[in-house]
């Protein structure tokens, strides 16, 4: 039954291609002249990455000799295991600058919390698909998807991941959007984020955005109670964030905000990393500096260059022409994800392409929105291209599910 | 019909998932090409500055080099650790201590000092740290923010040599000096006196820059472009200067514990070669650091060792003051050689002025030999009532006194050689007579000279009637080695003959030989000429003066000796100007024990005993 038409070359030449420029965007920051500034262990990045490549590479071919229905069958037990080693995690982990996320496995360090994203997705995927019940308009299963998706998101909290955990979180509207949920709804679970973010950038503005959500609920949905509703919701949020700005936040935290907002206002503290990320990205121009020529990258401006800052290596030495080669290709993936994930006749490899793909969008927005100043610094990796080996086969396992999926789509079907 | 609206809603809601991705790709896409393209040449240069330090590279001083090469100032490199304080974070006070190898609270009461000073401008923490320090913080420059190191050059001064007053000090540069130059940055070290103001413009060289690229940290990581932009710092030039190491050293040696002056010089080129003001002050240490206990000692010390006395300080010159009234006289035709004018004991002019020679007949030779003031009172006697002042005002001013020589030293007084006007102008219009002016034919009274306007005086009666100007630096010597020879001013004073020269040259030899400097400046193989002089303090003890040339008939060396407060200047002056005269034409001291009463010298009350020169006597009320 398996046609290897169905095998999704595209999606395996996008994945190569994003790794190799990962590659040599990791070589280069840490094996460049900046190698001479760097600790050992970080120099040891690009090996340890060829070496988890490796391993992902193997993982992604011996998942398609299995049937999708497998990873129905396991998904519980996965969504457990991940969950308990998390929790674990949050005892015994690794601890590194006031987090800990590691788990030492074997002498290898494992990131619990990355395989836990997969974990959940199969796992929230299963149980709305299973009972083929996918409407969510049954209250008891709305909550239990919550439930599913909250819980990790608290363990990750705890982990003192909070950008990791942030895009877990908004993986909510996205399954209920996918499982039937009104638009609107689904449009009011996710404005307090949008008016949020504008409202950090100006309180005007986030009042403007608090009304056009509301007249698009009201569009979208024609119950004036939900678009009041939302408009209260937006005036709270505005607020509550105006009072977390002047009066919550520890000076620290309002230091990174405002300096997301302005940075040359204080640029040799909190706007620093802002600063520099985006002199490394523009002064890279249209050609960039050359491989291993940047100034930013290899003087040891930019923080953290080979996992959330790796935006900004290739920005700076490769210039427009190697950023816009980046974007084009995570385009690509996420259009081509969501093509394959609207052919799939199974709901659960339908909601585990949609919730895969989302999460890759999600780090790719807020990698490349942090590194460019358009988002405030959250410190998530960009998807195959960071440095982490837990990061880069965590998503190349939901990659090799993905394309498993569509292999096997004929044979996979609710009717067997 | 219910799975059909499903697979309408999954279709809206993958339409919606991929308008979201494009609507965020659009806002991606269009942030880079505001980063990379339009604002290309804003983070373009913001970048280059990142990563490139520009630094000033001081050029060396130039040196500074005796009459024969000899090198008495150089420089030596200092490590000095710099702080800005606004920068600097007080949690790294233990890091920035270990460092240093001090202790915390000296480490902590230097950095409230700098606060002090200015939040903002960089101070220096510590100067003059060993280079292991100075290396250790370069590697650590990192971890201590406002933290920076800067390697500076101090003067340093290889003989022991001071001539503090002809070489003079650095400091740092006033906010005035700033603000008048652009070449000069706020904390340099500029010549403030002596030499090192005046040739400041030739010492101080060319700045260079260098570009470094440095890293994040602030770790300079070598050249920038191959070093292709940097400017080199060219070197200062150095000074040739006039000056006898070895006589500076031994004028030096013996006007310790003293107050007054030496000048020495080259008869007939007006070159110094020794120059002392006593009290001097220690160049050594205000070389380095600033020692601000040592410069608010010396100037709150009375006996103003910053004052240069050479060339600063107005004394009556006394009796060395009648060879040239005596070459007035005889230019005047007032007097002969020969003429012999009676000596009573007193000239009566109006009131009776004392002459302590014994009385008798004397001509010009026997009246600067024997320094009778009878001889002279009666020549300026001629001269007021005569209507002469003017003219001979304005011929001792021929001779340096009473005008500026334009030594190259800062703060050179012109003295006060009197005329009508400056009568005038001191008491009144007409207001004065004849009683004012009796006691300037021997040297008192208002007539105010430096010592090296003595030096001068002697030098060109020395050399034959020509007026020299002195001066220290011969020469300025450029980073090619290209000498270029300053030049100083020579001009023969017209109405001084050879004949009278002469017979006064004749009675400067008796003064030696015969008068009051025989007890000291008589030396047996050099023939010395010179006079003696008291200049009438009314504060205190008097002043003793001593001038003098040697060899008498082919002079190489005049020197003027002015000792402040310590009587007559036979006794004081004239051993001293012995002495460097020996030195010089000698190369040794051969009468040790002239050597040892000089340098064991105090002062004696005032008995006149054998002594026979008194102009003190001559009040000048």
């Amino acid at each position: 039954m398996i046609n290897l038409k169905d095998f999704s070359w595209s999606v395996i030449f996008i994945w190569v291609a994003l790794t190799g420029i990962g590659l040599v965007a990791i070589y280069s920051a840490t094996q460049g002249p900046v190698s001479e500034f760097l600790p050992s262990y970080i120099q040891n990045n690009f090996s340890r990455q060829l070496t988890w490549i490796g391993i992902s590479l193997v993982c992604l071919i011996a998942i398609q000799f299995t049937s999708p229905r497998t990873f129905q069958g396991v998904s519980y037990i996965f969504y457990a295991i991940c969950l308990a080693l998390a929790i674990l995690t949050v005892f015994i982990g690794i601890e590194v600058s006031g987090g800990r996320r590691w788990l030492s496995i074997f002498g290898m360090r494992v990131q619990i919390s990355e395989f836990l994203k997969l974990a959940t997705v199969l796992a929230v995927a299963n149980y709305l698909t299973h009972t083929r019940n996918v409407s969510v308009n049954d209250f008891k299963t709305a909550l239990t998807t919550v439930m599913l998706i909250l819980v990790p998101v608290i363990v990750i909290i705890m982990q003192n991941d909070t950008g990791t955990a942030l895009v877990l979180l908004a993986l909510i509207p996205v399954v209920l959007l996918w499982s039937g949920l009104p638009y609107g709804i689904s449009l009011l679970i996710i404005s307090p984020a949008i008016i949020g973010y504008f409202s950090v950038i100006s309180l005007p503005i986030g009042l403007v955005v608090t009304v056009i959500i509301a007249l698009t609920i009201f569009f979208l949905q024609k119950i004036p109670w939900l678009s009041i509703s939302s408009l209260l919701l937006g005036f709270v949020v505005v607020i509550g964030t105006e009072v977390a700005l002047q009066e919550v936040l520890q000076p620290h935290q309002r230091a990174r905000v405002e300096a997301f907002v302005n940075p040359t206002l204080d640029p040799q503290g909190a706007g620093w990393n802002v600063l520099q990320a985006k002199t490394a990205i523009g002064s890279g121009g249209f050609q960039g500096k050359g491989f291993m020529e940047g100034t930013q990258t290899q003087l040891r401006f930019l923080p953290e260059q080979w996992t959330d800052f790796v935006f900004c290596v290739i920005g700076e030495e490769f210039g427009f022409i190697g950023s816009s080669l980046v974007l084009l290709l995570f385009a690509a993936l996420f259009l081509r994800l969501l093509t394959i994930a609207g052919i799939q006749k199974h709901p659960f490899s339908q909601l585990v392409i949609i919730s895969v793909t989302y999460l890759y969008f999600a780090h790719f927005v807020i990698n490349v929105g942090s590194a460019t100043a358009v988002l405030p610094i959250m410190g998530v990796p960009l998807p195959f291209v960071s440095y982490g080996g837990s990061a880069f086969l965590a998503n190349t396992l939901m990659l090799a599910i993905c394309i498993n999926m569509h292999l096997y789509k004929r044979s996979f079907s609710i009717y067997r | 019909m219910q799975k059909k609206r499903h697979s309408q809603h999954l279709k809206t809601s993958i339409r919606i998932l991929q308008a979201i991705v494009v609507i965020g790709m659009i806002v991606l896409f269009g942030r880079i090409i505001q980063l990379q393209i339009i604002d290309y040449d804003k983070y373009a240069p913001l970048s280059r500055q990142n990563s490139i330090r520009m630094d000033v590279v001081n050029p060396a001083r130039g040196l500074i080099l005796d009459r024969h090469g000899t090198i008495i100032v150089d420089n030596q490199p200092i490590y000095s650790i710099t702080i800005t304080p606004a920068k600097f974070r007080m949690d790294k006070l233990h890091v920035l201590a270990e460092i240093l190898n001090l202790p915390e609270e000296v480490v902590l009461e230097r950095v409230q000092l700098a606060q002090q000073f200015s939040w903002h401008r960089t101070s220096r923490l510590f100067t003059e740290v060993p280079f292991e320090v100075f290396s250790a913080i370069e590697e650590n420059i990192w971890r201590l923010p406002g933290i920076g190191n800067q390697i500076e050059s101090k003067r340093n001064y290889p003989l022991e040599l001071n001539a503090s007053h002809a070489l003079g000090y650095l400091r740092e540069a006033s906010r005035e000096d700033y603000l008048r130059s652009d070449d000069i940055r706020l904390g340099d070290r500029i010549g403030k006196s002596g030499i090192e103001m005046v040739y400041e413009d030739f010492l101080k060289g060319n700045r260079g820059t260098q570009y470094l690229q440095v890293n994040a940290y602030g770790q300079a990581l070598g050249n920038y472009n191959d070093g292709q932009l940097d400017i080199s710092p060219i070197k200062g030039s150095d000074l040739v200067t006039t000056l006898d190491a070895d006589l500076q050293m031994l004028t030096e040696k013996i006007m310790e514990n003293k107050r007054g002056s030496v000048v020495a010089m080259d008869p007939n080129t007006g070159e110094i070669l020794s120059l002392v003001s006593a009290p001097q002050y220690n160049l050594d240490k205000l070389s380095g650091r600033i020692d601000a206990e040592y410069w608010q000692s010396i100037n709150a010390d009375t006996l103003t060792p910053l004052y240069n006395r050479a060339i600063s300080s107005r004394q009556p010159p006394g009796s060395t003051f009648k060879p040239f009234m005596g070459l007035f006289g005889l230019h005047l035709g007032l007097v002969t050689p020969e003429k012999e004018i009676y000596n009573t004991g007193a000239y009566i002019r109006g009131r009776a002025y004392r002459d302590l020679a014994d009385p008798g007949y004397y001509d010009l030779e026997k009246a600067l030999a024997k320094s009778s003031n009878t001889y002279f009172l009666w020549i300026m006697d001629r001269i007021a009532t005569q209507g002469h002042l003017n003219d001979w005002s304005q011929k001792m001013k021929d001779f340096g006194m009473g005008i500026s020589n334009g030594i190259d030293l800062p703060f050179e007084t012109s003295g006060i050689m009197p005329d009508s006007t400056y009568l005038d102008m001191t008491f009144g219009r007409r207001n004065w007579s004849i009683g004012d002016l009796m006691n300037f034919g021997i040297g008192q009274g208002l007539v105010s000279v430096s010592p090296l306007q003595m030096a001068v005086a002697v030098s060109s009666l020395a050399n034959g009637g020509y007026r020299v100007q002195p001066h220290i630096v011969h020469a300025i010597r450029d980073n090619n080695g290209t000498l270029s020879y300053t030049n100083p001013q020579r001009t023969k004073i017209d109405w001084v003959t050879q004949e009278n020269l002469e017979a006064v040259k004749k009675g400067m030899r008796g003064a030696v030989t015969e008068g009051s400097g025989r007890f000291y400046a008589n030396l047996p193989d050099i023939k010395v000429a010179g006079k003696t002089g008291t200049a009438q303090n009314p504060h205190g003890q008097n002043h003793g003066w001593f001038i003098a040339y040697a060899p008498a008939d082919d002079p190489e060396i005049a020197v003027a000796v002015l000792m402040e407060n310590a009587g007559f200047g036979s006794i004081s002056a004239a051993p001293v100007a012995s002495l460097v005269i020996e030195q010089y034409l000698k190369g040794e001291i051969l009468r040790p024990h002239v050597l040892n009463y000089v340098l064991n010298f105090t002062p004696r009350e005032e008995t006149p005993a054998d002594d026979d020169e008194a102009d003190t006597e001559a009040a000048d009320e």
